[in-house]
């Protein structure tokens, strides 16, 4: 089954010279367009493209990488704004004003966020809607600092120093300058090991998690960065103005204005917050110049309709729609066919392994389990278990269900907290540790999947595997490397460029045990990888996970397929009602009167 | 002493009027797990539809609820059947967001659009009349509020817990495809009950309209208020948003006071985010809660 | 005929799953669908559920084209399915379910009635009447997914996995439970992985590879024919 070449998967190069001509075409026009026009207006509405395309950038490392939807992002704009307005005051340039605001934003996005993102989704938004309402409350409470709801003015000192200018050039100059490094940024962050990272713990958490991702911190480098960004651009963009005031500093619809150019252009991508940026703001300043006055509150009835418009009929934005169109040139090219995601369903003769090879002598130890504690309320689902994982040993867990089986793994991996009880891992260089988060674990080397499987929807079965393999390796191209070889070894290599949501359950399976061999693991924890699949796919998982073992990782393995329990384990654990009831060969297990009672019935040992 | 009483009977007042308001969002996220971001603006559409019908037939305000519970009904009907059931299965829940964000911003600025910037003024047709109970004071409108309130709780939970179709509106909640199963017609439960939880605004609207003043903006300050009292109850849980509010009025009340009253906001929402850190399922939300989200 | 299933074409979103499958279930027949996971066999039955529309073809019930109906219409007209992984309503007393069960219009006249006659079935069940679901044990659950499947009194039971992710020993029990059903003369169509022990309970099976029927013969015929017994039973 790793008969299949590798083929190295990547958009044809036309195609993604195309984009970038486009790229570099419309960049060129923001910049060109108003020079030769020559006209205030249009420089402003360039000026203020430049500025909401740059927010909405910034945004989108946190609500479209990080999947974190804030509606608070005023909120680091308006420090910026006050931040470099309070400095100009004291005589500091806003050079040096805008990293100042920049950290201060960076330091209170990481204080809030810190905490909110144990919320998920909407509640996540609601607290960025309701921080965003403390500070400008705040801002105008306190009149002395921030001027209240008068507002604060800029002095008004002309030149490159204090980012004022007579002309508009030099301002659109500095937008557009700002707007092309917080897209190099966004660019790098998203081929990069963070922003796999970052998508990775959006799309699963737990699953991250279990692929070594601190997810919290990753999380929280995304927003101070973002913070960072939005409050430079909130620093240029009150010299621009030249007044502040708190309701239009942390302003919601200005929030909401910044999530929806990232919405429309497309959300999660590196330049279609540029994309939704540059269509929306020409349109909605000219109606606003045109109509001014007259109907108050049109532009705003406008942008909301759009909004409900673009949720409904063009969810991933107009880069969804230009990927479509690249997608269909795409399969019409030759040689590129649609990847095939069914897996064969039926064993070729030789794939059904022979009699198990001669087992190598079980090692030292690597894990030890002592004492296992856990109560759910008033159950207690697992009961000072204890038990112990031999090096290049295979350990079989079975029991019925509830028995507290993967109770046990989420214990062993960092993802429950054991009420009583130790688990010590024996690390590379010797020592013993208790590790206690799943970053711990899969740092010392426990490497773990999911019963039901956990697939990033949204990565190619590549990026899925890579996720895995930033584990080890911190270059993406060493890391697609390591995928790749894994996808090969897994029988998957077929299938990298393939949506990971279009793989069978088999598929997924193997996906899933991909992921982690991808991270190098000493010891792995299967949860009935074998629950649903078909014979053949048995058999074919029995030999994978002996040839995986006989590399010399240390394997615990939660299944009901008895025959994979049988044929696979040199020690089986029984556990029922949160206890261990028996343990040893895997023949002796089986013929336990008290195994047979709880867990296989009467009718297994005619079977066995 | 007479202070601390009447500033407690305040927050009281406040919490039911909190609550009345909480009360339909509360049902809507336990049910059909969206967070409706424009309830504050259902809740300025029944108002200025209360002012309308109260100015232009020149009838009693509470008389108007006739009219504006069934409008609203129906506008959380279609909002149901037209925004949000296309997007029930989005993969994640952004999406859903933005629609109710963009219904909420463009329902806002309509009314800037109809209606200009100026406040509409309800007749209080004798409700902002005070009533003096032993050392307190309270309008004979918030008395009302407060009583309606307590009525749309013990209403909702019986008709929840003892009817055909509450029962459905539960299944679905707990287990939208084994609903299907069982023969109940999932997108047929999601509207009813996005109505109801407009209705329970419209109610509000038609009781509030002649004690505050109506503006576009009243619905984001008082929705703001609403989700803190909806997650401080347990999101979904209806009694749980009733204590919620209470416990919001009193904050309220007793921070305005001692406090200061432009602060008062400050204090709600870091009362808001203190719990949805500490104990994002809410002060009083446990097991007996419609969702099964947090 | 009491359930045909025409050249079916049916899938999600742009994946399509199943491809011109056709079948039959005669009134008072025990029929299964066996097939490789992801073969197509759930999919099978959500589009006889109507939970998805088919792309192509129809699905006729007592000769009626049911396949645009909602999913809620099908419950009334007789076809129940029993979802795969139990489904029960976590937060509601076993007896609340069982009241869901038969929340059809036609089911509901004869709740009572039907109640205990499904409780003398499920002893167990009848014990655990005013416990929440959510505090059952895994099998436990599995016997009121069952129980409630019948309080709709369906003509057309179908089993979605009834065995999977449960212990040997429970299985043991489903399948004893589902005998039973099979000998009141009900009419079923079931999808099992255990397939050794479904072809012996059935009256005719269907094979479903790559979401096509390949093969449809007598149960005991497929229980001796060579590339069911190599592809599914292992031997």
């Amino acid at each position: 089954m790793t008969d299949q070449t590798l083929t190295p998967v990547q958009s044809p190069p036309s195609i993604r010279l195309r984009g970038l001509v486009a790229l570099v075409t419309v960049l060129a026009a923001m910049l060109l367009l108003p020079v030769a026009i020559g006209d205030e207006f249009i420089y402003h509405i360039f000026i203020t493209m430049c500025i909401f395309a740059a927010l909405s950038t910034a945004w989108n490392i946190v609500g479209g990488y990080a999947g974190q939807l804030s509606l608070g992002h005023a909120i680091f704009y308006g420090i910026g704004s006050y931040v470099g307005v309070m400095l100009v005051g004291m005589g500091i340039s806003p050079w040096i004003g805008m990293f100042a605001g920049a950290a201060l934003a960076a330091l209170v996005a990481v204080a809030i966020s810190y905490p909110c993102f144990r919320l998920h989704g909407p509640f996540f938004t609601l607290a960025t809607i309701a921080f965003l309402e403390v500070f400008r409350v705040l801002a105008l409470h306190f009149r002395d600092v921030t001027g209240g709801a008068t507002g604060m003015m800029i002095p008004l000192n002309i030149g490159w120093e204090w980012m004022v200018f007579r002309e508009r050039l030099p301002s659109l100059i500095i937008a557009f300058g700002m707007l092309l490094v917080i897209l190099a940024i966004a660019w790098w962050i998203r081929t990069n090991r963070l922003g796999f990272q970052l998508i990775a713990t959006r799309e699963r958490e737990s699953a991250a998690k279990a692929a070594g991702i601190n997810t919290v911190r990753v999380k929280l480098y995304a927003v101070a960065i973002s913070a960072a960004l939005s409050a430079m651009v909130g620093t240029f963009h009150a010299m621009y103005l030249t007044f502040i005031e708190p309701a239009s500093a942390f302003s919601l619809p200005f929030s909401i204005q910044i999530a929806m150019f990232a919405l429309i252009g497309g959300i999660g991508t590196v330049f279609g917050p540029l994309l939704g940026a540059v269509l929306l703001v020409p349109i909605t300043e000219f109606a606003r110049g045109a109509l001014g006055g007259e109907a108050i509150g049109l532009h705003g009835f406008v942008y909301g309709v759009v909004l409900v418009l673009v949720a409904l009929f063009m969810p991933n934005g107009v880069m969804g729609l230009v990927s479509r169109f690249f997608d269909r040139t795409k399969a019409e090219a030759p040689g590129q066919a649609g990847a095939i995601a069914k897996l064969p369903a039926q064993p070729e003769p030789d794939d059904i392994p022979g009699p198990p090879k001669a087992v190598p002598e079980p090692g030292d130890e690597i894990v030890r389990v002592v004492g296992l504690d856990k109560h759910f309320g008033g159950l207690h689902v697992t009961n000072n278990v204890s038990f112990k994982l031999r090096e290049g040993e295979i350990l079989g867990l079975i029991g019925p269900n509830g028995a507290g089986k993967t109770t046990v793994f989420n214990m062993i991996s960092g993802f429950l907290k054991p009420d009583g009880g130790e688990v010590s891992v024996r690390a590379a260089d010797g020592g013993w540790r208790s590790p206690v988060t799943p970053a711990d674990y899969a740092a010392i080397g426990v490497g773990r999947t999911f019963q039901i499987v956990q697939p990033f929807a949204a990565m190619t079965v590549e990026e899925n595997i890579m996720v895995g393999a930033f584990h080890r390796h911190h270059s993406t191209d060493d890391a697609r490397h390591a995928a790749r070889q894994t996808a090969e070894r897994m029988g998957l290599a077929r299938y990298l460029d393939a949506e990971a949501n279009s793989l069978t359950i088999g598929g997924l399976k193997r996906l899933e045990v991909a992921r982690v061999m991808a991270m190098e693991p000493r010891v792995l924890l299967l949860d009935e990888v074998m629950a649903g699949i078909n014979h053949a796919d048995v058999l074919r998982a029995i030999d994978l996970m002996l040839s995986i073992r006989d590399t010399g990782v240390s394997i615990i393995a939660i299944e009901h397929v008895m025959q994979a329990v049988m044929a696979l384990s040199d020690h089986v654990i029984v556990l029922n009602s949160g206890r261990i009831i028996a343990e040893g060969k895997p023949n002796e297990v089986v013929r336990d009167p008290d195994v047979i009672e709880a867990y296989l019935g009467k009718e297994f040992t005619h079977d066995a | 002493m007479e202070v601390f009483l009447q500033v407690l009977v305040n927050g009281l007042m406040l919490g039911g009027l909190f609550a009345i308001i909480g009360i339909g969002l509360t049902l809507i996220f336990g049910i059909v797990k969206v967070i409706n971001f424009a309830h504050g603006e259902f809740l300025m559409v029944g108002m200025y539809a209360a002012f309308l019908l109260t100015t232009a037939l020149d009838v009693h305000p509470y008389t108007t609820a006739i009219a504006v519970i069934p409008l609203l009904f129906v506008f959380g009907m279609l909002t149901q059947r037209f925004l949000i059931q296309p997007l029930m299965n989005a993969r994640d829940d952004h999406i859903q967001i933005f629609v109710t964000v963009g219904l909420s911003t463009a329902l806002i600025n309509l009314a800037l659009l109809v209606f200009g910037a100026e406040f509409a003024t309800t007749p209080p047709s004798g409700l902002r009349t005070a009533l003096e109970i032993g050392p307190v004071r309270v309008l004979v409108g918030q008395l009302v509020v407060f009583g309606a309130a307590t009525l749309l709780v013990v209403g909702l939970t019986l008709y929840l817990n003892n009817t055909q179709f509450g029962r459905a509106i539960r299944a679905v909640a707990q287990n939208r495809a084994a609903a299907r199963l069982m023969g109940i017609n999932v997108n047929w439960v999601y509207i009813v009950t996005f109505g109801l939880g407009a209705a329970c605004v419209g109610l509000a609207a038609s009781l509030i309209a002649p004690l505050y003043p109506t503006s576009q903006t009243i619905g984001t300050y008082f929705v703001l208020i609403a989700f803190v009292v909806v997650v401080l109850g347990g999101m979904g849980s209806i009694t749980g948003a009733f204590l919620g509010a209470m416990v919001i009025g009193l904050i309220d009340s007793f921070s305005a006071y001692y406090i200061g009253s432009d602060l008062r906001e400050v204090a709600v929402f870091t009362v808001f985010l203190l719990i949805l850190i500490l104990r994002p399922q809410g002060l009083f939300g446990g097991r007996q809660t419609l969702s099964h989200v947090s | 005929m009491m359930l045909e299933v025409r050249h079916v074409d049916a899938g999600y979103g742009a994946t399509t799953i199943l491809n011109d499958v056709s079948l039959t279930v005669d009134e008072g027949e025990v029929v299964t669908i066996v097939g490789a996971n992801g073969a197509g066999k759930t999919t099978t039955l959500r589009t006889i559920s109507s939970l998805i529309k088919p792309t192509s073809g129809s699905v006729l019930f007592d000769g009626e084209d049911i396949s645009r109906k909602g999913a809620d219409e099908i419950v009334e007209m007789g076809i129940t399915m029993i979802p795969e992984g139990r489904q029960l309503f976590p937060d509601m007393t076993v007896r609340e379910n069982l009241m869901m069960g038969a929340f059809k219009k036609s089911a509901r006249a004869h709740q009572a009635d039907t109640l205990e006659e499904v409780l003398d079935l499920f002893p167990r069940v009848h014990e655990r009447l005013d416990q929440n679901a959510n505090s059952l044990s895994g099998g436990e659950q599995q016997m009121v997914a069952i129980a409630r499947g019948l309080m709709a009194r369906p003509r057309l039971l179908m089993f979605d996995e009834p065995s999977l992710g449960l212990a040997p020993i429970i299985v043991t029990q489903v399948f004893e439970v589902i005998d039973k059903i099979v000998a009141t003369g009900a009419t079923v169509l079931i999808v099992e992985q255990n397939v050794f022990h479904t072809l012996k309970a059935a009256d005719r099976g269907y094979v479903l590879e790559n979401g096509a029927i390949v093969m449809a013969d007598k149960a005991d015929a497929l229980l001796d024919n060579e590339h069911v017994r190599k592809a599914y039973l292992g031997i």
